[in-house]
């Protein structure tokens, strides 16, 4: 096959699903299951272009180094020095080609999904026509080969997802929360429009590969000045760009949005508030993973990891609703992303960010099964809340064994995904400690004890809901037996199936079960995602972008990748990183198995009575219920006790003292002015110069006959001569 | 086509005198001629896009028209373009078409109200055609004439008061032009070049001295000053802001429209046409304080919209934050802050003009525009449910607004923050926080009126007809073209902005 893709055979993978949109946002009302077709069969042939691709790099090509890069001139400013071009392309690797599949096929399955959750909906083809529209939105964003393009898309995922969050729009909390959400990503994304427009100034470009060559040329050591402070250039793009990354992927302290996400139909929280769209967020970091190293960020980035993964995974302890229970999991699993990308775990991290995408995306949707069979037959409305579940097992049994695999993928049970990635992250958190130690040591425990958290709730929220004696008699009568079908339980099953660790890691031993032929290794995962360390980005010189309209670079030939990520240390060295990376797994199963056994004790045995620790620790318990008070302190002091009051204080400052008295005073100053000259005209004038001249009144009474004659040409020469004698007199005062 | 300029300019004129001739009677024999008049203007408006050179830079020199009209002040009427100008023209034509399809549900005196749009129409291209000064001054003047009776007359309950405010306020800035008009003809000589914009560019004046009250000053930053607050009262730029709240809340939908989309850009046009380029040294001399002016407008103004209650009130505050976006566009002077800032001009032109008819068009359903009804019930809610076309239409036109990347908005904004991040990086962070806050009062007020349980009063709207719908779509079309595909508008103008910021440039 040849590997110099075309642009025509690359791009589609995003404007198909675009298309897609833009055909349905007209056809949709008339013609809905028509619209539905077109969307699902859209993001079908993006999945098998994704493929195709995917195929190419790691079944033929296998480098480490293999990358795409297309641009074109998407409009030019013109200088003195010449064209300013703002540049748009397509850059794939090794990363990104992982990102499309991952993408596409999530999203496919999520569109058959959706067919069903969504059928008896009202808005069912509407819901489609966001889903395509966000599906382009994110597959444009791996494809983008700049900071910019990224941005764009990135925002018009955040469009999307504010809309499907507040899909519901009779109610007032979809409203809120969709408001929330997009505020809250907002805070996050004009710091990352600022990051780059930082980078920009410098670099001339915001495409990764001129960044890397930038930092590597040294051109991003300057400093920054502003607001009387001097920051190095690198840490405040870094800051501001990693503060998009908070936003999007919810980390603390803009975590509060997420939750109340959940408000949008659930195949859509699968997508986009699981799978896809805030792990942008952590791509993002990756993609700037050496202006974050070059800017001292990376304690930074650990801390608020390893404080999001434990923090988020503190609430998901107490929360009822399902739902909620994995909208707190996914925000402490991103955190773990974070996290690794803070310790340099940068391989690992991006695993945990694939395998999440897929374990999370498969429980959303179970959870979505669960919840679309409960239905409440006096409300009407579907049930998610789990005191109401119990025993469901046995009413449905490919959900159960779906979510049952993703739950052990999460919890980091071993042959899991997430034990792979996972434990990974948590293994060079451990290593980075224990050499570096220090501060170090803070974002490892915190990991760890995520970590234990997870186990614990993950399975209480599977004890819940699955296990034990239905709590509600009548509901649990009323639900029918699960029955495949294909739009229900073949996206489930799918998924499931890739929980598996074998497929990430290799093996069951961690070693090359997909066999690429004339490599002996390994894992391909880690062989081919290499980390864009400080030390090594001088190969990105090498790296050229072709025009859209040229041919593209004749076929190089690849070397297939030997990296190793040990390369280079000593035997002793070496055998140290493993080391600690065996300890950590063996710690990660030990916590895994007692995050298990203490939720089977309280949930399944009852010899553990959860009320105690409730009554024992009731302050916490309630910080934990009311999310650490953070929704209080943003929508409660901030915005209702401090941005509010100001707003109305200015505006009334603008209405009523501004404009009344400064500007609409002058209306009073020229009124005592014309009384004042008034007074002046009719005292003195009138007054005393001519009445006063009282005996030589027979010579006026001539005068102002011959005067007032109704000539309207002389009046106004009089007034023209009177008016000029005064302002002669008063400029000569 | 050689006299295109003045075909477009003396058309809406004299559409206005033909409806001075159809008896007031007949309707809609006045509308369809309104219509058919600025339809016609439009449509020569793109003709003059097409036959514009892109690869001519420097400032006016297109489609120029030169006569002598007042010899002895060696006065001339003297039109052209530029890629400054000829984006604002495009606006105007497009906006005034528009305006008209608008106001067909208007019966007050529809005779007069047409005449006076038109009115309104020639006087505005002429500001923007004009290369004399004092025919700039003229037109720039008979502006407030049609502007005024069209608030005064067709306004809301206080329309009295708010059209005299624009009027004096207006008028007030235009003094100060007069005074700043009158010094250069003085002291360039009185000669044929004494009123020629374009002959006076260049900073002829730089060295000039000028005695004030016993004091020694730059000629060229007094005047400076003085033109700055003629054309800063038309912007308008924080403090000479107040007169536009009250005129945008009287006015009637069309004139909004107008005085938003085009009547603002008056003021910005002015700083690039006129105080720029004729004493660029001052405007080197004062461009951080235009910076933090424009500053000033982003945050104050978007803090200022969020507490307000009226609809329409808010659209008003959230113009004084993007005019903001332009004036700190301005003033980085640099290409990628002045195009931006040009750009700008037109998206804002777009998308607030949007806002505001999306606002008539529910006003005429609702004959009122409260949010929150001073009582504090809900003055809307549920909206979405009852006018979905309508709620499309408006979400449109409200990311368009905040700046949503893929919406025209958003290449501006990121256009004007590079630029201005290399001249004045404090005044770039600042001026984030406006678009966070921008997306807020928008998002707010759409949450406030659009989402929940339908309310009682809300029941009988009906949603959009075939004519509103008819008008919003090319505006939608192009806020949704041009952010994707910008360069039509901006291979236009970077030829003119790249002469201008060379001019500033050195006199840095």
């Amino acid at each position: 096959m040849d590997l110099n893709y075309t642009v025509s055979q690359v791009a589609p993978i995003a404007l198909l699903p675009f298309f897609a949109f833009v055909i349905n946002a007209f056809i949709v009302k008339r013609f809905t299951k028509l619209a539905v077709a077109i969307s699902c069969t859209a993001i079908f042939l993006s999945f098998v272009i994704s493929a195709f691709i995917f195929n190419d790099f790691f079944f033929n090509v296998y480098s480490a180094d293999y990358h795409i890069h297309r641009v074109f001139n998407w409009f030019n400013l013109d200088s003195s020095l010449g064209l300013m071009p703002f540049k748009m392309g397509i850059y794939i690797d090794n990363m990104t080609a992982v990102m499309l599949l991952m993408v596409s096929g999530a999203a496919f399955l999520i569109h058959l999904f959706s067919t069903y959750y969504m059928a008896d909906d009202k808005r069912f083809g509407r819901f489609f026509v966001y889903l395509s529209l966000f599906t382009s939105a994110m597959l444009g964003l791996v494809l983008s080969e700049n900071l910019l393009s990224l941005f764009i898309f990135w925002e018009i995922m955040g469009f999307c997802s504010y809309s499907l969050i507040g899909f519901y729009y009779e109610k007032e909390g979809a409203g809120n929360a969709s408001m929330k959400a997009f505020m809250t990503t907002r805070v996050g994304d004009v710091f990352f429009l600022l990051g780059i427009v930082a980078v920009w100034s410098v670099v001339g470009s915001v495409s990764y590969v001129d960044i890397y060559n930038a930092i590597n040329q040294g051109l991003l050591s300057g400093n920054v000045e502003f607001l009387g402070l001097s920051v190095s250039l690198a840490t405040f793009a870094g800051v501001c760009i990693f503060l998009g990354t908070v936003g999007k992927s919810a980390q603390v302290p803009l975590q509060v949005w997420l939750p109340d996400a959940m408000w949008g139909p659930t195949p859509c929280s699968a997508l986009i508030h699981a799978a896809t769209m805030v792990a942008a967020g952590v791509y993002l970091s990756l993609r700037i993973f050496p202006l974050l190293e070059l800017g001292g960020l990376l304690p930074l980035v650990a801390y608020v990891g390893g404080i999001t993964a434990f923090g988020a995974a503190t609430i998901a302890l107490v929360q009822t609703d399902i739902k909620a229970v994995l909208a707190y999991s996914t925000i402490s699993q991103l955190g773990y992303m974070v996290l690794g990308i803070g310790v340099g775990s940068y391989n690992a991290s991006f695993m945990h960010l694939i395998t999440h995408a897929i374990f999370k995306a498969c429980l959303f949707l179970s959870a979505g099964s669960v919840i679309h069979s409960l239905h409440d037959h006096h409300t009407h409305a579907h049930v998610q809340e789990m005191p109401r579940m119990g025993g469901l097992r046995k009413k449905m049994p490919l959900t159960f064994f779906a979510m049952m695999c993703c739950t052990l993928a999460i919890t980091g049970a071993p042959l899991f995904s997430g034990f792979v990635s996972k434990d990974r992250i948590l293994g060079d958190a451990l290593l980075l400690a224990v050499d570096a130690g220090g501060a170090w040591w803070g974002p490892t425990l915190l990991g760890f004890g995520g970590a234990l958290l997870t186990a614990f709730y993950m399975f209480r929220m599977m004890f819940l809901s699955f296990f034990g004696e239905p709590r509600d008699k009548d509901l649990y009568d009323h639900t029918k037996v699960e029955k495949f079908s294909i739009n229900r339980n073949f996206p489930l099953l799918v998924l499931s199936l890739f929980t598996l660790g074998l497929w990430f890691s290799g093996s069951f031993t961690g070693q090359g079960l997909v066999k690429v032929p004339g490599v002996e290794n390994k894992e391909w995962f880690k062989t081919t995602i290499v980390k864009p360390e400080l030390s090594t980005l001088g190969k990105f010189r090498t790296y050229s972008s072709d025009d859209f309209s040229q041919q593209p670079t004749p076929v190089q030939t690849w070397e297939k990748s030997k990296y190793d990520s040990t390369y280079g240390l000593s035997e002793e060295e070496a055998h140290h990183i493993h080391h600690i990376h065996h300890i950590g797994a063996i710690i990660s199963v030990f916590i895994f198995l007692g995050g298990l056994f203490l939720a089977y004790l309280m949930y399944i045995k009852k010899s553990l009575n959860p009320s105690v620790f409730v009554n024992r620790f009731s302050g916490w318990y309630k910080a934990l219920l009311n999310k650490y008070y953070f929704d209080d302190l943003y929508i409660g002091k901030m915005i209702q006790k401090g941005l509010l009051p100001l707003n109305n204080l200015l505006s009334n400052f603008d209405s009523k003292v501004y404009d009344r008295y400064f500007i609409d005073g002058w209306a009073t100053v020229t009124r005592q002015l014309y009384r004042l000259s008034n007074f002046i005209d009719s005292l003195f004038v009138d007054r005393v110069l001519v009445d006063g001249t009282g005996t030589s009144v027979r010579f006026f009474n001539v005068i102002l006959r011959t005067v007032q004659n109704g000539k309207i040409q002389f009046y106004i020469f009089v007034l023209f001569v009177v008016l000029a004698s005064y302002i002669y007199r008063v400029t000569n005062f | 086509m050689h006299r295109l300029l003045d075909y477009i300019l003396w058309l809406p004129l004299l559409g206005a005198l033909l409806i001075l001739f159809i008896p007031s009677q007949k309707k809609e024999a006045i509308r369809w001629s309104a219509l058919g008049t600025t339809l016609l203007t439009f449509i020569l408006t793109i003709v003059l896009y097409l036959g514009f050179d892109q690869s001519v830079a420097g400032m006016q020199e297109q489609f120029s028209v030169k006569f002598p009209w007042i010899e002895q002040f060696n006065i001339f009427y003297s039109l052209g373009v530029d890629g400054i100008s000829l984006p604002m023209i495009l606006l105007t034509g497009l906006l005034c078409f528009l305006c008209v399809l608008s106001s067909w549900t208007v019966e007050k005196s529809v005779k007069a109200y047409f005449a006076l749009f038109l009115m309104l129409e020639c006087s505005v291209m002429g500001v923007f055609m004009s290369l004399d000064f004092f025919l700039f001054y003229v037109f720039w003047e008979v502006m407030l004439i049609p502007m005024f009776f069209l608030i005064g007359v067709w306004g809301g309950e206080n329309r009295e008061y708010a059209a005299i405010k624009f009027f004096l306020y207006t008028f007030a800035g235009s003094v100060l032009m007069l005074v700043g008009m009158i010094a250069l003809y003085f002291l360039s000589g009185k000669n044929v070049d004494s009123f020629n914009i374009l002959a006076l560019q260049g900073g002829k004046f730089s060295n000039e001295i000028l005695n004030v009250f016993g004091t020694t000053l730059s000629f060229s930053k007094f005047f400076f000053v003085m033109l700055f607050i003629g054309f800063a009262i038309k912007v308008p730029v924080f403090p000479f802001h107040t007169w536009l709240p009250h005129a945008h809340v009287q006015a009637p939908t069309a004139v909004s429209v107008i005085l938003a989309g085009v009547l603002l850009k008056m003021g910005t046009y002015g700083f690039l046409r006129i105080a720029f380029p004729i004493f660029p040294e001052a405007s080197v001399y004062f461009k951080e304080a235009i910076a933090w002016l424009g500053l000033v407008n982003i945050i104050y103004g978007a803090l200022c919209a969020m507490a307000q209650t009226d609809v329409k009130k808010l659209i008003a505050y959230s113009s004084v934050s993007h005019m903001g976006f332009v004036m700190v566009g301005l003033a980085a002077m640099t290409i990628q802050g002045t195009n931006g800032a040009v750009l700008q001009m037109f998206n804002h032109g777009t998308s607030t003009a949007m806002m505001f008819l999306m606002i008539g068009v529910l006003y005429e359903r609702s004959h009122h525009r409260w949010i929150v009804r001073p009582d504090g019930t809900k003055g809307f809610g549920g909206l979405y449910t009852q006018l979905p076309v309508f709620s499309i239409i408006f979400i449109i036109s409200m990311f368009a607004s905040m700046g949503l990347p893929g919406l025209s908005g958003f290449i501006s904004e990121a256009l004007i923050f590079l630029g201005i991040y290399q001249e004045f990086t404090t005044i770039t962070v600042l001026a984030v926080i406006g678009l966070l806050i921008g997306a807020a009062y928008l998002l707010w007020m759409f949450k406030r009126m659009f989402f929940g349980e339908v309310i009682d009063s809300v029941k009988d709207y009906s949603d959009m007809n075939a004519r509103e719908i008819f008008y919003m779509i090319p505006l939608c079309i192009a806020v949704i073209f041009f952010g994707i595909y910008p360069s039509p508008v901006l291979n236009i103008m970077k030829g003119s902005v790249g002469s201008l910021v060379e001019l500033l440039g050195r006199f840095q």
